[in-house]
């Protein structure tokens, strides 16, 4: 069986503009796929292009068996969209939405019946079925977009920054959802911008500037070479003012790379250095440093050594 | 690509969009109520006989026949001699200042011309600035002059009075109401569609619902149908209410059949809500959709010869007429009010309409499904 999600050099130009360049990955059935990149990298294009609101200028790419350009309402058919942004409508009740999609779906009357309650039971919106859907707060909002989504049963769930502008407990309970939907079949494809989430998916894609430069689980990424050059390795560092540390560490000649990330600095170092020479190093130079500890490439690591990599070359 | 022609999710489509009417109690009660009112109010101030118009007058003659003259102008209802002017050169800059609209000069010599048998003349001066009045006047004079002649038992007066030869025989007043008032409730039901319809895609592009409504199998013509159908259902209560007004308000009879003007009128309203639908497909933004609306408005009025004549236009404009779906109304709304005219004569008009809604909502169809670009 193919993958539910395939995409072969996808490309869409705008005039001289390449906003997603050849893009190529797939997608494993019930796996949650974490698409994720910059702003303007090219995401929602991409995310666009698989779900048909976008037309591809090369390339082909296929959703649920159906090519999306060859045969749109197929694709229409099996997947699910929860957009970046509030698209339902704020002055129907929370029941009407999700009538008006059960109708645009297909669904015969007592299948209505049927699905709108299981929806309503999975994203907990039952108590507020006659609820007007403007009222609701951005993680209700967000669980009503789901629910709409999934009234069809789709196989593939797209979701393009579902997270974005609610609040973290909401944010998890939803991520908790997309788990249990995952376990239930359903292949998910996700854009976010947090790191957290992103550590939580299945396999995640990384696209910078249209490119997808990186692609693979978390454990394939971490040892990519870009990340971990050969013969260095990664050091977290606390210190009280990082600020002043961060100056100090990028004096050290054997310091390849500097990040701060909260009270911490991540550095990568030349394999020569210990732990102990980089905290003498940084504690002789005035100030004091914490503890040193070698540490493995965090996901954020991950894409800050690639897209400084790519920035050099 | 979605396929365009797809009838789909209609029952969908015409679900929600019910709730959205309903719930938006204003826009309802504006778009019910302001048809009617507008006839009403325009219907009056374009339709009732011009009357009362302001007029003065300088009687140098003092005879017998100028006072009849003026008593004949003051028992009519058109003009009140609100002046009497002490000279020539007063009677002028009464008009010439805007105080008065029609200046009637009787000379010294009328009386005795009339006496004598000779054409006596009496000049009337209108303020040509408002052409109803000036139309008003020219008849309600010549009318006046006329009934006086023939009172005096002058016939051959008559000509010399003022020009009385065209219009009173016709009259023309009663003549201009069935004309305009059937025209005027075209107009209206025009505008009130394209407004109606001309946010109806382009609203759902800028509140973000358009993307989640483009992800379902719904049909670009389903969808369509089923944004029009409300707006048609609307317009035609619009239509009967305004129809009402005319029979029993302008008390204009329809000569012909209502119901084929009923049936013409449906396939009118969905022309019309097509064309507000293809504005909105068109459109980025609402408020570029208002201007097209706009843009598209005027022409409709000025091309579709309801001000003027289609047959005069240069021959572009005419062409310009044909893309207007109240050109062809226009036709059917006179010729079955007015004529009593039926579907022998009037099918071209009626095949067109029908055709001009099929394409304006194919078109419009057919921009929604590449609006996945």
């Amino acid at each position: 069986m193919t993958a539910p999600i395939r995409a072969e050099k996808l490309t869409k130009r705008y005039g001289d503009h390449t906003v997603v360049n050849g893009v190529s990955f797939e997608v494993p059935a019930g796996s949650v796929f974490g698409f994720l990149g910059p702003n303007g990298s090219g995401k929602s294009t991409t995310i666009k292009m698989l779900c048909g609101l976008v037309q591809p200028s090369g390339g082909d790419a296929t959703v649920a068996g159906f090519d999306v350009e060859r045969d749109g309402d197929g694709v229409r058919r099996s997947i699910g969209y929860v957009s970046q942004s509030f698209s339902l409508y704020g002055d129907l009740t929370v029941d009407q939405n999700l009538e008006f999609y059960a109708r645009a779906y297909d669904l015969d009357l007592d299948r209505r019946g049927v699905r709108k309650s299981a929806v309503m039971s999975i994203t907990g919106l039952a108590p507020f079925a006659a609820y007007t859907a403007s009222t609701l707060s951005g993680g209700w909002k967000q669980r009503l977009a789901l629910a709409c989504a999934l009234l069809h049963e789709p196989r593939v769930l797209f979701m393009d920054e579902p997270t974005a502008g609610i609040d973290p407990v909401a944010r998890r309970e939803l991520w908790d959802l997309l788990f249990t939907l995952a376990g239930e079949g359903v292949t998910l494809f996700v854009t976010t911008h947090y790191m957290d989430e992103a550590e939580r998916c299945s396999r995640v894609g990384y696209i910078f500037e249209g490119d997808l430069i990186a692609l693979g689980t978390l454990d394939e990424l971490r040892a990519l070479q870009d990340v971990n050059p050969p013969g260095t390795v990664r050091y977290k560092i606390s210190a009280h003012d990082v600020m002043q540390a961060f100056a100090r560490a990028r004096a050290l000649r054997y310091v390849r790379d500097v990040t701060i990330f909260g009270r911490d600095l991540h550095i990568v170092a030349d394999a020569s250095a210990s732990e102990a020479r980089v905290h003498d190093d940084l504690s002789a130079s005035g100030g004091s440093v914490g503890q040193v500890s070698r540490i493995e490439p965090s996901l954020e690591d991950v894409f800050v050594a690639l897209t400084r990599a790519r920035g050099a070359s | 690509m979605r396929r365009p022609f797809n009838l789909h999710g209609y029952g969908a489509v015409l679900f929600k969009e019910l709730i959205h009417v309903t719930h938006d109690r204003m826009t309802l009660v504006l778009a019910l109520m302001l048809p009617i009112f507008q006839l009403l109010l325009f219907g009056y101030a374009i339709n009732t006989r011009v009357d009362h118009i302001g007029t003065a007058y300088f009687d140098e003659d003092r005879g017998p026949d100028s006072v009849q003259l003026l008593d004949a102008l003051r028992a009519s209802n058109e003009f009140d001699l609100v002046y009497s002017a002490s000279s020539r050169a007063d009677l002028r800059s009464r008009i010439v200042g805007g105080r008065v609209r029609v200046a009637v000069d009787i000379p010294p010599n009328f009386s005795a011309d009339i006496r004598l048998g000779r054409p006596a003349t009496v000049q009337v001066l209108v303020d040509g600035s408002d052409s109803s009045i000036a139309q008003e006047a020219l008849a309600s004079s010549g009318a006046i002059g006329q009934a006086l002649s023939a009172r005096l038992g002058r016939a051959s007066l008559a000509p010399q009075v003022v020009d009385v030869r065209t219009r009173v025989l016709f009259n023309p007043s009663l003549r201009s109401a069935n004309y305009l008032v059937p025209g005027l409730i075209g107009v209206i039901m025009q505008i009130i569609t394209i407004f109606l319809t001309a946010l109806a895609i382009v609203g759902e592009r800028e509140r973000g619902t358009l993307d989640q409504l483009l992800v379902t199998p719904i049909g670009a013509t389903g969808l369509m149908l089923g944004k029009i159908t409300p707006y048609a259902a609307i317009g035609f209560i619009d239509f009967l209410l305004v129809l009402t007004a005319m029979r029993f308000v302008f008390g204009v009879p329809i000569a012909g059949s209502l119901l084929l003007l009923l049936f013409c009128a449906l396939g009118f309203l969905v022309a019309a809500l097509g064309l507000g639908l293809m504005i909105s497909t068109i459109a980025r933004t609402q408020a570029q959709a208002m201007l097209m609306s706009f843009a598209v408005m005027l022409p409709s009025i000025l091309l579709s010869g309801f001000f003027f004549e289609r047959d005069a236009m240069p021959l572009v404009m005419q062409w310009v007429g044909f893309a207007i779906p109240l050109t062809y109304f226009l036709e059917i709304l006179r010729g079955i009010v007015l004529r009593g005219a039926g579907v022998d004569t009037l099918w071209p008009s009626i095949t067109a309409v029908f055709a001009l809604g099929t394409v304006l909502i194919g078109i419009a169809s057919v921009r929604f499904a590449r609006s996945t670009d």
